[in-house]
Order: structure tokens, then sequence, then C-alpha cells
């Protein structure tokens, strides 16, 4: 399908069509800060900030997801969830949060099928929406990715000043516009350069860089480095960074019941908590900070790039951002460099 | 202003102390207008000590989080004293810890800062969205002075003044075993912003107002781990059996959570605003902390961590305690 255009006065129309017949998630402002929620029309949509706060894997990994449901006794019975096979979009991702499901896919639909997950991303088109400005701990780039990248988006929209060029690039992104096409006009070559020009100046601006050039060995040999205790001296254990990374998907399971009924439910665990790994016998095989904070960075640059070719972080800056004790992780990966050069 | 060299040369002085372990304070951060605690093993790490406005840190939280392994066999605890750097707030909470018996005063050796209010981290940054780096941040005469490239700009202090800094009730230090510099005026005190909506409006409306923020929660727990005064060894949050809060996510469970977490610091919060500043939903948190801190003073006449000779609030009882509010 040809690259096309949006006139921006026809982006309440599209939003208003589109939410006819799917669930529409969009980024919203709410006390002052961004995050994805179901909208219905344009009036909710805020396009001003780059990344909501929290990423949108929440749309398709949920915080909280019943697994079953159980009722006690001789007689008890076990109910299984009916998986979700609604249709659902997500509008406006920006293209490393839409990276982070390439990160996720391998977890939740590699050797253990999660039928939560997968039905959710088999139903869900993600609608890209290309940076203008990066923001200051912005690092996609050090990914080979870029912030124009149409790699893992269904569509891409990029923001031309009074219109929206529309790269259409899966089945799925053309069967969603087959169902709006008079919207949309054709695009030019001009359009074209016009988001080519966008995009370099974007990269341009990104400032931070991360060095992955043989993390991967220089890891190896650091296991028992001092580095890690004096990262995790700051480290005050709270879970930001985990629950504000795209590609975090360790979770907890657990039964929550009452009397009469009860069901096991899966919500989002963080490895920062000591009862993370806190054995019944009582023993905690990481039981201090220093191996924790360890352990998100192995996992993340080590254990996820040896397991499934691809390191488990997309360059989003959100654990810098909001960080309360600036454990920067472009930062300690380069100290990991200095170090190694030594 | 804090005069940064003295500063320096008291942190070196503690740090060469043979009865001293590490000196907390804090350095420049990575990038914008982070601030990192710093850690201080020896004179040379000293020099990189700063104080600025940005250095809202509570630092108190640091003495108890430290990573301790079971002992080797005839290794001895290194028992040598934390020396930490404290505004009046991070005092304050050292005082209420030391009161409770979860520190010792003669393990630490404190350094006073007098302050006279610190910048909130959240408007700052929606100030200056992109700026990657500051030069030199100063207060001068109800004014932030920031110098950015080369640039200088002035802001009105109340734009990017913390908000628990209004009510503030020790600007200095209220332990120490050294000041750096002159002690502050304190100001006029203000009422912490939004108390109207859980003392005027009716029940219906509160619980629409917190029934919002609680709905928002990711139950990551930050406000507990950020806060220095959250220090039992095991939560209640976290406890299986019985479990009191659900884990799953949802407004029930986080209501919970979050009225849970405000009633156990009862008479204990110091109004340092460290759970808000690092909670990464927004939740106006304060606002509950400073409703209870008003009840307590009310009641009471008690403000937690001011006297570590003191005992602490719920530690105390006397025949003739009001008990209008038990119903």
């Amino acid at each position: 399908m040809e690259n096309l255009i949006l006139q921006k006065d026809k982006l309440p129309e599209l939003i208003e069509k589109l939410s006819s017949n799917h669930v529409l998630y969009g980024p919203t402002e709410e006390n002052g800060f961004s995050l994805f929620k179901q909208i219905s029309n344009f009036d909710e949509l805020n396009l001003k900030y780059l990344l909501t706060r929290v990423p949108p894997k929440s749309l398709i990994f949920k915080q909280t997801e019943t697994l079953f449901k159980f009722t006690p006794g001789r007689k008890g019975t076990v109910t299984s969830t009916e998986i979700n096979e609604e249709k659902s979009l997500i509008f406006a991702i920006r293209p490393c949060d839409a990276r982070s499901f390439k990160i996720l896919d391998p977890v939740f639909e590699g050797n253990f099928e999660d039928p939560f997950y997968i039905s959710k991303r088999k139903n869900t088109v993600l609608i890209g929406l290309t940076c203008n400005s990066p923001e200051r701990n912005c690092f996609c780039t050090s990914f080979d990715d870029s912030p124009g990248s149409t790699e893992n988006v269904d569509i891409l929209f990029t923001d031309l000043d009074d219109r929206f060029y529309v790269e259409v690039v899966t089945e799925k992104g053309k069967n969603l516009i087959k169902s709006v096409e008079d919207i949309f006009e054709k695009s030019t070559k001009n359009d074209e350069d016009s988001k080519r020009n966008i995009v370099t100046k974007s990269v341009e601006s990104i400032t931070r860089k991360m060095d992955l050039d043989g993390l991967v060995p220089k890891l190896d040999k650091m296991f028992d480095h001092e580095l890690w205790h004096n990262t995790a001296q700051k480290c005050i254990g709270c879970g930001i960074c985990t629950y504000l990374c795209p590609t975090c998907h360790c979770f907890d399971m657990q039964d929550e019941s009452s009397l009469r009924e009860g069901a096991r439910i899966r919500v989002w665990d963080s490895c920062m908590y000591p009862e993370y790994t806190q054995h019944a016998s009582g023993h905690n095989p990481r039981a201090i900070r220093m191996s924790r904070v360890r352990n998100r960075v192995y996992h993340k640059f080590s254990y996820f790039p040896k397991n499934e070719d691809i390191t488990a972080c997309t360059g989003c800056g959100r654990c810098i951002d909001y960080c309360p004790v600036n454990i920067d992780i472009i930062d300690v990966i380069e100290e990991v460099g200095v170090i190694s050069n030594e | 202003m804090v005069d940064q060299q003295l500063l320096i040369d008291e942190v070196k002085k503690v740090v060469s102390r043979d009865d001293v372990k590490y000196v907390i304070g804090y350095k420049k951060g990575t990038t914008g207008f982070t601030i990192s605690p710093a850690f201080a093993y020896s004179t040379e790490y000293a020099d990189k000590f700063i104080f600025n406005p940005l250095c809202k840190k509570n630092l108190a939280a640091y003495p108890l989080l430290e990573d301790k392994l079971p002992l080797k066999r005839e290794e001895k605890e290194d028992k040598r004293k934390i020396g930490i750097v404290a505004k009046g707030c991070d005092t304050r909470a050292l005082v209420q810890i030391i009161q409770e018996k979860g520190l010792n005063r003669e393990d630490l050796v404190i350094i006073g800062i007098p302050c006279s209010g610190v910048i909130d981290y959240k408007k700052i940054t929606a100030m200056f969205p992109n700026e990657t780096a500051y030069s030199t941040i100063e207060e001068e005469q109800g004014f932030y002075k920031i110098t950015i490239n080369g640039k200088v700009h002035e802001i009105a202090k109340e734009e990017l003044l913390a908000d628990h800094c209004t009510s503030c009730i020790a600007p200095n230090p209220v332990i120490y075993d050294v000041l750096i510099g002159e002690e502050v005026e304190p100001w006029d005190l203000e009422e912490h912003k939004n108390l109207d909506v859980l003392e005027e409006k009716d029940v219906g409306e509160r619980w629409e107002y917190w029934k919002e923020h609680f709905d928002r929660c990711i139950r990551c727990y930050a406000c507990r781990e950020a806060c220095p005064l959250c220090y039992c060894k095991e939560c209640m949050a976290d406890l299986l059996n019985p479990q009191w809060i659900r884990r799953s996510v949802n407004l029930s469970e986080n209501t919970a959570w979050n009225i849970m977490r405000a009633y156990h610091l009862a008479g204990r919060c110091v109004g340092c605003g460290e759970c808000e500043s690092v909670c990464p939903v927004n939740i106006p948190l304060m606002e509950l902390n400073k409703e209870i801190e008003k009840d307590v003073k009310n009641i009471f006449e008690y403000s937690a961590g001011m006297d570590s000779e003191e005992k602490p609030l719920f530690g105390t009882f006397r025949p003739d305690d009001p008990e209008e509010f038990i119903m």
C-alpha cells in the first residue's frame, strides 16, 4: 500500500471511526503526566508528551490478570478465564515502546505460551507516532532503533505540522486503513522527504548513547566487581525502575480467596524487592541490594541477550528519569566499559 | 547559601576519623537537575560533595539500609560510625528513628545543614524539560538563580519550592555534631496545599477525590522504600500468612495500602515529602500525612522527630489523653 497523508483536522473523525469498532487506547493527560487510556473521542487525546509515565506494555501484559477462579470443598470448581478476543488499537505508541513487544514476545510466546498475552498481542494494532523532539534521556539509537522507525508498528504517523504522513507497514495495518480509507489522501515525494528530514533532525538531537560493544563478554568478567556494591549503595530498593520499564516482565502468582470463592491472579513483581527471591525455607539467594541491582543489569544486558539474542532495553530512559537516587543505567554501562578497559 | 568549601572540609575531617566508616552526602547527578546520594570513604571522594537547593532527598533512610551479610567465622562487625549530611527534615527523621530505637545517636556523626527550602524536581524539570546540564544554582532574596549554558535564569522561589517546605517547622537541624554556616531564620508557616479537601468537603466529595488518586496507584511501594520512617523489618503489605492486603492492583486494595501507609506514619511522619516526590503516578500523599500531622499536633501537642530524649507518641500514655476521636 502506498503511504498516505492525513490532514490534521481529519484526526477527530479518524479517532471516532476507529473507536466505534475497536477498543482504542491513546495517550491522555491526567494530573500533569501522560498515560494510555481507553478513549472514544479526539478531545481526550494528548499528544503533547513524548512518553507516557507507565509504558503501554501494561495494555498487553496487564499488571493484574485473573488466571482462573475456584470454589473450595469437595464439590469445588475451577473456572478458567475466558480469553478476551476483542479488537483493540494503540494509537500514538512511540517506536521504542513498540519495540518493547519484540523483546517481550519471546518471553510470552516462546517455550511457554501465555494465552492472555498472545491474544491481546494478536488482536492489537499498533499505530506509532514518530518522535519529532526526543527527551534528554532518550537513547533508542543505541539499539539501532530510530525515532521514526516503522519496524515494530503496523502503521506509523509522522507529524508534518499541518498533516500526518502515514506509513502503512503490515497486513494488519493495511486492513485497518482500508476500513477508513476515504479520510486519507495520497502522499507525495515531498512528504516522504519531510519525514526523512524530521527523523534526521530528531536523531541528531539525541545526546545520550550507550556503548553496547562487547558488553556481554565484559559483564561475564565483572560479576564480583565492587562496581555493583557502589551502585547499589544508593539504591533504596523501590520498584520504580522495573514498574516503569517497558521490557521488565517478572510477575508473581497468588491465590486470593474469601470463604466461598477464590482466584489465582498474576501481578507484576519486581526483582528489586527482597521478597522476589525469598525461599519458603527463609533463605534468600539475593539477600542484599547489591545482588538485586546487579541482577537487574545482568538480566537486561547479559542473560537476556544470551538467551534471546536481543538486549532487554529499548532506550526509553524512563528508569533514568524517575529513579529517585539517580542510578543512571547509561552511566553504569559506561563504567562497565571503563573498568573492562583498565 | 551553604559554603561548599566549608562542607567539603568538614566532610574530609569526619571521614578521616578512625571511628567513622563513611560519610553520606550529595553530589551532582549524571544528567539534568538530578542529584545523586554520595558515599565518601576517602578524603579525595569528599571533593565531590555539594549542597544546593536541589538536594532534596532525605538521606536519613541510608544508615538503616546498609547491606549486611551474615558475618564469616571470626569476622567482627564493623561498628564504626556513619557520617551523614543532614538538613532540618533529615535530622527530624534521624531523631524519630533514634526515639524508636532504630538507630543509636552515638553511631552517627551528623553534619547539619541549615536549609531555606528545597526545589521540587518535578517542577524544575517541567520548567526546563530538555536541559541536560546546569552549571550553578543559587538562592538569592526570594529568587533562584540558575545558570544554564552561561545564561542566568531568575525564577521566583515559590514557583519551584517543594510544597512541603512551606509548612516546615525545622529549617535548621534539630540535632547535629557540627553545623555548616549560620542558622537560617524560620519563615511564616503556611498550611499545606489542598487540606481543605480533607477538612471541609463532605465524605462523598472526599472519596471522589481520593478514589481518583488511589485508582492510579501501581503499588510499586516506592513511597514506602523512600520513606526514612518506613523501616519495619517486615512490612504488613508483604505478609502472606495472613495476607492483609492483596497483591491485586485495584481500587479496593490500593486504598487499603495507601490508608495503611498513612496511618502507620501517624505521629511519626516528619514531613520531608519523600513519598510524594518519588511517587511515579503523582499521588498527593503529603496531603494525607499533613492532615494526620495536624491532628496529632492539635490533639496531643506533639510533633514528630523534634527531640531525641522524648518518647515516641505511641510509646506514651497519660490517663488524661484526649479520646474524643475514639468512636
